[in-house]
């Protein structure tokens, strides 16, 4: 089948190759083509019907195209106009006025199994179309939609290449299963990130947000469903575009951390407060080392400020590099009435700006769409990729080797490289009190990380026209996914002991996921009533390997894999699940103003307890356009005015495989003097198990003025998620300490707003203007019997709390109120115990006159009051211009890396201002907001207060590109179709008040129970490229 | 049409036909509740299963050594304060709080064990099986249930009692505690069909279960802690008589990591290097904060500061005491060479061993105990001079002089002190001076700022907020 078709398409490329050489009898013709109001169209489609031949207008409107003479005629069409068939005769000048068409080829969005008139939509679903993605440079659709949907908030949760996002639709609905939307790729429900996806193969993405428009995806759809089309062939169009870009990527922002001297002061200085508070009442500051105990010694290196080391590393500029980006495309569509292609190959390349890091990937997709017959339309596609990664690892403690931590910490008296060419380390300073610190070029020297990844999507399908408007399709499709992942630890690493033994680990993941899908759709219109209606049945596997080797007693480390040392361990997992549904929804119309729209979808699922197996989900919609009744008519004023409401039911799966069967564990134990195998039950056996409810909520309002120069979408929503799958604290009597259970409820409410318009529309100057905002609420309303749920990211302690009647995964702490600077300051307090003058006060929340773990409370959350984007483009004659503009507003940020940069013990490096602005001394209280250093401070100030919090708000140029189009004359002449040049960069200016490098950054990622803790993230580059981008 | 028609009526047959099929699945890789406790090897899974229980961090594997050797006068903690080990300063300070976690991870693990022991004791009387077999696998689980209740009354006072598998989710929701004398019946009964189902000795590669003389020791244990002296004489009369168990001749083989079950044993948990995950790391943890190969060997970790033995507990030990240079050491050469002046546990240290991968077991009942319980039965019945031989057995091992001519009251002393360094770091000095009522006294007088409350430990915070009939112990509730 697949040699067969691409056979066929080979055969079609090679036909319209020779189309395009044929000279005889041809005919030039050109001309303008204008709107209702006499404004040039650009990218009209002008085709000689019955051939390959065609063309589109250019910015201007105009045309031209060499047709063959005789009884030609010529077809113009563009969506949301009616398109017209103007016969050629013998003229070489045909300027066409289209007018806006009012059903037939109105502006088409994709709604889940089938399309829908925008103007009939009825749910709220947004549309990008690929030109707005496409003008930031930027290999992630991730990042490329940020900023750019009402309701959906991403976040860039690392900045490495490769990393993910969080992308959120409308809030959190979930506090233990997936809250990351549905992604649906050319039908295929399921592709697990938007990054899978070339951004250059992307015809369309849609973005459904109600119930209405989610319950068509049952138990999937409660977190959204990101629909997106790739690019298919066009009869009559045909084109070769190359795509490429290169550029430079910087961090773009550093900290100022303390220098040489200031840290062997710092050291000096925590060290004999921490001996005055530690070593008992006769404890002097001019005891010796050999008095003290190790903690707080100093390190003889450092105990003469005149004699230092004489290094003065900043670490921070040792890692991070200027790095390379790179990105090439070259994609080809066309065809004709019978078999229709587009093919695209791409490679990208990209070098991190933490050395050690980057990221390869080569992309191709192709479709194919042929008739056979006139009833059956046969297609097929393939889309398969290849990425390969280098990793180090960039979040977390620097225990764990996290690149921007060590640099962070370690001394800058030590050196990169010693003078002997070995590696500057901190090992002599473990034996004088101080912890070791690796050396962070070490580490992305001698550590190996690499993942590779195979990903394949194939879909086939057959479409029949059993009656007029009575199709049948049915498609068969699948994704294969591999990947690798090989992690090698050299024996000279962690660098602060002894060499230790290398280690090594291998994993390699596999997963085939299959889908069939069956549906049949009748379209009609009887007089004013037409209806829409579609029905199917549905049947998905999916199934996944996943398999780790671990190896250690390596003799050398000569073998960087597995293989050279003795396989220690391992482990083999396979997860499954199917999915069997039925699902239908019909569309009804009346009189073009009364719309109506009812879904309903049954899945049953293996993920499910065989109590509660199949859930059914349904919805229904009603709109009202009111601008096709005629006392809005007549007020002249709205082109299209229409109120919408929906209301309905979706559901989450994302649950886990196999979640309801009480399991067993592995629990060894040793008898006979041998290790023997044992078996525990780990957790609870429930047949009820099931999906999470969503039930939805919304009013909408669509409006545009001005001969459709400005639209205006706004919804409210309400969303309450039920039966929340919970681990549920339960009483340890029972042997367990959490049961998984459907009970908890969380409720998520908005507005989302969204302008877009083209306040300037001359014909040498344009300014297209689009604006959103969403403001979402999350509050916790039950989490069953148990009030909270404490969540930590990378051993910090519980940090994040979701409480009923709050956000989820608000932070949770002592509230900071200052620092003790007067002996009155401490005898007014409540008994702190431990605090001395300098150091951190906290606020007693129970009153009881002692501070203690009881007095934490809620101290701020990481959900935004709002988010925003907004973009413009400006266009002068053949240049434009594109600015984008992000940003949060209330978002607090947990710096987990705080605890490092301001680390006040005398052990690491950290940030200047926390050293110069502390307090000594009654006599020098610095800045009054930062406390003394102290090795072991009995009153812990590094314990999490809202000292550590910030406010994460900012507004971010994301992306600014200056585009060159290539004039119309001076393209034929280089027989192209057209031509850009840009220069873009991204991530140019970021206004904010966050201290760390990026407060987007998360330790955690998608977890959203512990979500805003940077913990000395990867942050993203500001990168600057050159493109250029040339079609044939 | 028609045929079409009858192709999808098919198709749509066909999926309904596959339904339920299709979307069962059990997992593969992962072994479940399915099909499971049916066979002989099933119980013995699951006994093996809950021997594991001992080595849990709530049991032996720390909260034991926190809760019966940190809280007391024997040791404190070497480790630097800060946040992440503020619980562990509360068994120093005595400034407990109901967050607090090791006290959490003892009431959680004990239970967590006893559902296991309970799933046995049971399932097991209704699956056909050779009846030694299924009497030794039931006696072993009432061995673990009687223990894992010993503890618990004895932590925390008055508990639920489970004696069954609890299968509703909120099934301790609403579970009252039990008056303790209820659950000494349990662990009496538990005991004495223990006692009279277990082998005396296994072959040698099952070695490790529970014995009869396990069972009749703790037995003995149970009743002197009743204050019921006569019959822990006569229990503990029972073990010395069996002649399965003596005395080793030096202190340190009983320590032995070659030899672990030794005749000196009667229940340990049991350990063993590889590198599979089996190894004890009670070494490492008592070894010196920070201190690396020169305490440990290379590759070993570094020391854990954890049950760092306090001056006094050095000063305890007499002139010549052949166990303390073997228990503890006070000072330790760092890598550069340097003294460093830090007390530290070395009875459980294997030199060489890897981090967390030794062999050293951990005792939970010897035979060293058995004699100075014996004796202390003796004193209590007026038998002080018969008691006094039973104690200097014991002494006379450790190369110390017998004592003689003891008083009643003399004895309890002598022998208080004799059980706080002979069974020293074995988690037996806060049981002790609770079960004679010396806690209090023994901690003031060497300035501890213990409150009278403390002769129980609170019941963790969790556990109240989630079981609406549990109450907190008296004196907790105010902070």
């Amino acid at each position: 089948m697949t040699r067969k078709l691409l056979f066929l398409t080979l055969n079609t490329v090679l036909a319209m190759l020779l189309a395009g050489a044929c000279v005889w009898a041809q005919l030039n013709v050109s001309g303008t083509v204008s709107d209702e109001n006499g404004q040039p169209v650009p990218g009209v489609n002008v085709v000689e019907k019955g051939t390959a031949t065609g063309t589109s207008t250019d910015v201007d409107g105009r045309y031209r195209l060499t047709v063959t003479q005789g009884n030609t005629l010529l077809t113009f069409s563009f969506v949301g106009y009616v398109s017209q068939e103007i016969a050629v005769g013998s003229r070489t000048q045909i300027d066409v006025r289209l007018l806006p068409d009012t059903r037939q080829l109105g502006e088409v969005v994709v709604v889940g199994y089938g399309t829908q008139q925008k103007r009939d939509v009825t749910g709220s679903v947004a549309s990008v179309a690929p030109k707005d993605v496409q003008r930031i440079v930027t290999p992630r659709l991730d990042q490329a939609l940020q900023g750019q949907i009402p309701g959906v908030q991403i976040s860039t949760t690392s900045g490495a290449p490769g990393g993910n996002a969080s992308v959120l639709v409308r809030g959190i609905g979930s506090v233990s299963g997936g809250n990351e939307p549905l992604i649906v790729v050319d039908g295929f429900p399921g592709i697990s990130s938007l990054n899978a996806i070339n951004m250059s193969d992307i015809e369309s993405i849609e973005v459904l947000k109600d119930a209405s428009a989610t319950a068509i995806y049952g138990s999937r759809g409660s977190n959204g469903v990101i629909l997106i089309t790739t690019k298919k062939g066009k009869a009559g169009v045909s084109s070769i575009t190359f795509d490429t870009y290169l550029g430079l990527q910087q961090p773009a922002k550093l900290l100022k951390l303390m220098n040489g001297r200031q840290f062997a002061e710092m050291v000096i200085e925590s060290r004999n407060n921490g001996w005055l508070e530690n070593g008992g009442p006769n404890a002097k500051i001019t005891d010796p080392n050999s008095v003290r105990t190790s903690s707080y010694r100093i390190p003889v290196e450092y105990s003469d400020l005149d004699n230092l080391p004489p290094y003065d590393t900043d670490w921070q500029r040792e890692i991070f590099r200027t790095a390379p980006i790179q990105n090439y495309q070259l994609t080809a569509t066309g065809g004709n009435e019978k078999m229709r292609y587009a093919l695209s190959g791409g490679y990208f390349d990209q070098q991190g700006i933490l050395i050690a890091s980057s990221m390869k990937r080569y992309t191709a997709r192709l479709n194919v769409e042929g008739n056979a017959g006139k009833r059956l339309t046969l297609g097929m596609s393939l889309a398969p990729s290849f990425t390969s990664n280098k990793n180090i690892p960039s979040t977390g403690h620097y225990g764990d080797l996290n690149l921007i931590n060590l640099a962070w910490t370690m001394p800058p008296l030590t050196p990169v490289y010693n003078p002997d060419g070995s590696y500057g380390n901190t090992y002599y300073l473990t034996n004088e009190g101080g912890v070791g610190v690796a050396n962070p070029i070490q580490v992305a020297n001698e550590r190996v990380s690499t993942t590779s990844q195979f990903f394949m999507q194939g879909n086939a399908f057959g479409e029949y026209r059993i009656l007029d408007g009575l199709n049948l399709r049915v498609s068969v499709g699948g994704v294969f996914t591999n990947s690798k992942t090989n992690n090698f630890k050299p024996s000279t690493l962690p660098a602060i002991e002894a060499p230790t033994p290398a280690t090594a680990s291998f994993k390699a993941d596999e997963g085939i996921n299959w889908l069939n899908e069956n549906t049949l759709n009748y379209k009609k219109t009887i007089d004013k009533h037409y209806f829409d209606v579609v029905a199917g049945f549905t049947v998905q596997k999916s199934g996944s390997v996943e398999s780790t080797t671990t190896a250690t007693n390596f003799p050398d480390d000569l073998i960087q894999n597995i293989n050279g040392g003795q396989i220690t361990g391992g482990s083999y997992d396979i997860g499954e699940w199917s999915l069997l549904s039925y699902l239908g929804r019909i569309n009804y119309v009346y009189n073009d103003r009364y719309l109506l729209t009812v879904t309903a979808r049954t899945d049953g699922s293996s993920r499910f307890g065989p109590n509660r197996q199949w859930g059914v989900f349904p919805s229904f919609s009603i709109g009202w356009r009111l601008s096709e009744e005629g006392f809005i008519k007549d007020l002249g004023i709205f082109d299209d005015l229409k109120v919408r409401y929906s209301y309905g039911l979706s559901g989450n799966n994302d649950i886990g495989n196999y979640r309801y069967i009480g399991l067993l564990s592995d629990s060894y134990y040793v008898l006979g003097d041998q290790q023997v195998p044992g078996l525990i039950q780990s957790s609870f056996t429930n047949n009820n198990l099931g999906w999470e409810t969503s039930k939805q909520a919304d009013i909408g309002l669509d409006f545009s003025l001005f001969g459709n120069r400005l639209n205006f979408t706004g919804d409210y929503y309400r969303r309450r998620n039920t039966d929340m799958l919970l681990s549920k604290a339960i009483s340890s009597v029972t042997g367990f300490t959490s049961a998984w259970v459907n009970m908890g409820e969380m409720e998520n409410k908005g507005f989302e707003l969204g302008l877009s318009g083209r306040p300037v529309a001359r014909k040498d100057f344009q300014w297209s203007s689009s604006f959103n905002i969403s403001f979402n609420r999350n509050k916790v309303v039950s989490l069953g019997e148990s009030e909270e749920i404490f969540s930590s990211a990378g051993g910090r302690g519980n940090v994040s709390i979701t409480r009923v009647g709050h956000p989820i995964g608000s932070f949770y702490g002592h509230a900071f109120e200052g620092i003790f600077l007067t002996q009155s300051d401490l005898d007014g307090h409540a008994v702190q115990n431990g605090a001395k003058l300098g150091d951190m006060m906290y606020k007693d929340v129970d009153g009881n006159g002692v501070i203690n773990d009881l007095d934490r409370d809620i101290i701020g959350s990481p959900q935004p009051k709002f988010y925003y984007g907004f973009n413009n483009s400006f266009t002068y004659k053949n240049w434009s211009l594109d600015v984008l503009l992000n940003g949060t507003q209330g978002n607090d940020v947990f710096w987990a890396g705080a605890v490092f940069a301001y680390g006040f013990h005398g052990v690491q490096n950290q940030l200047a201002k926390a050293y110069e602005n502390r307090y000594v001394s009654p006599g020098q209280p610095g800045d009054g907001k930062s406390p003394r250093m102290i090795r072991g401070g009995l009153n812990n100030n590094l314990r999490y207060s809202s000292f550590f919090n910030f406010d994460g708000s900012y507004l971010r140029v994301r992306s600014a590109t200056l585009n060159y189009n290539l004039p119309q004359g001076i393209a034929q002449k280089a027989r192209l179709q057209g031509g850009r040049l840009y220069l873009s960069g991204t991530n140019l200016f970021t206004f904010t008040k966050y201290p760390g490098y990026d407060p987007e950054n998360n330790h955690a990622g998608d977890e959203m129970k512990a979500a805003g803790i940077d913990y000395a993230g990867y942050p993203p580059a500001r990168t600057i490229t050159l493109g250029l981008s040339i079609t044939f | 049409m028609k045929k079409h028609l009858k192709y999808l009526a098919a198709l749509a047959m066909l999926s309904l036909y596959s339904c339920s099929d299709f979307l069962t699945l059990s997992p593969e890789t992962q072994r479940n509740v399915l099909g499971y406790y049916n066979t002989p090897s099933d119980f013995n899974n699951a006994l093996v299963g809950s021997y594991a229980t001992l080595r849990a961090s709530g049991l032996y594997g720390s909260s034991l050594i926190w809760m019966g050797e940190v809280s007391t006068d024997n040791s404190d903690y070497g480790v630097t304060r800060q946040a992440v080990n503020v619980d562990n300063y509360q068994f120093i300070d005595k400034t407990y709080t109901s967050l607090n976690s090791v006290i959490y991870a003892a009431w959680r693990d004990h239970y967590a064990g006893l559902r296991r022991v309970n799933a046995i004791i049971n399932r097991i009387q209704d699956v056909e099986m050779a009846d030694n077999l299924k009497n030794q696998y039931l006696g072993e689980a009432q061995f673990l249930r009687a223990l894992f209740y010993f503890n618990l009354v004895r932590l925390f006072g008055d508990v639920p009692l489970v004696t069954e598998e609890i299968t509703d989710p909120d099934g301790g929701a609403d579970l009252a505690r039990t008056p303790k004398d209820k659950a000494y019946e349990l662990i009496i009964a538990d005991l004495t069909s223990a006692e009279a189902k277990l082998p005396a000795t296994y072959p040698a590669a099952q070695a490790g279960r529970a014995t009869q003389g396990a069972a009749r020791g703790l037995l003995g244990k149970v009743y002197l802690t009743q204050k019921a002296w006569d019959k822990a004489a006569a229990k503990l009369k029972e073990v010395i008589d069996s002649g399965t168990y003596r005395l080793l001749p030096s202190y340190a083989d009983v320590f032995s990591f070659t030899t672990p079950v030794n005749a000196e044993i009667l229940f340990n948990v049991q350990y063993k290097s590889g590198n599979t995950g089996q190894g004890s790391n009670f070494g490492r943890a008592f070894a010196p904060w920070q201190a690396g190969a020169t305490v440990l060997g290379p590759n070993a970790g570094t020391g854990g500061g954890t049950n760092r033995p306090t001056e006094d507990m050095e000063n305890a030990y007499e002139e010549g005491d052949l166990r303390k240079p073997f228990t503890m050491q006070s000072s330790y050469i760092n890598n550069v060479g340097n003294v460093v002046n830090e007390r530290y546990v070395s009875k459980y240290i294997q030199f060489g061993a890897l981090a967390g991968d030794s062999d050293v077991d951990f005792p939970v009942l010897r035979y060293a105990d058995v004699l100075l319980m014996y004796g202390e039965a003796l004193n209590e019945l007026g038998q002080t001079e018969q008691a006094i031989s039973f104690l200097n057995q014991v002494r006379t091992r450790a190369g110390l002089a017998g004592l003689s001519g003891l008083s009643q009251e003399g004895y309890r002393l002598a022998m208080e002190q004799e059980r706080r360094v002979e069974l020293a770091f074995e988690n037996h000095r806060w049981f002790d001076l609770i079960r004679t009522d010396r806690y209090l006294t023994v901690l003031r007088s060497k300035g501890s700022n213990v409150k009278d409350f403390h002769i129980l430990y609170l019941i963790p915070q969790l556990e109240l907020d989630l079981n609406e009939a549990l109450t907190q112990n008296p004196g907790y509730s105010e902070n």
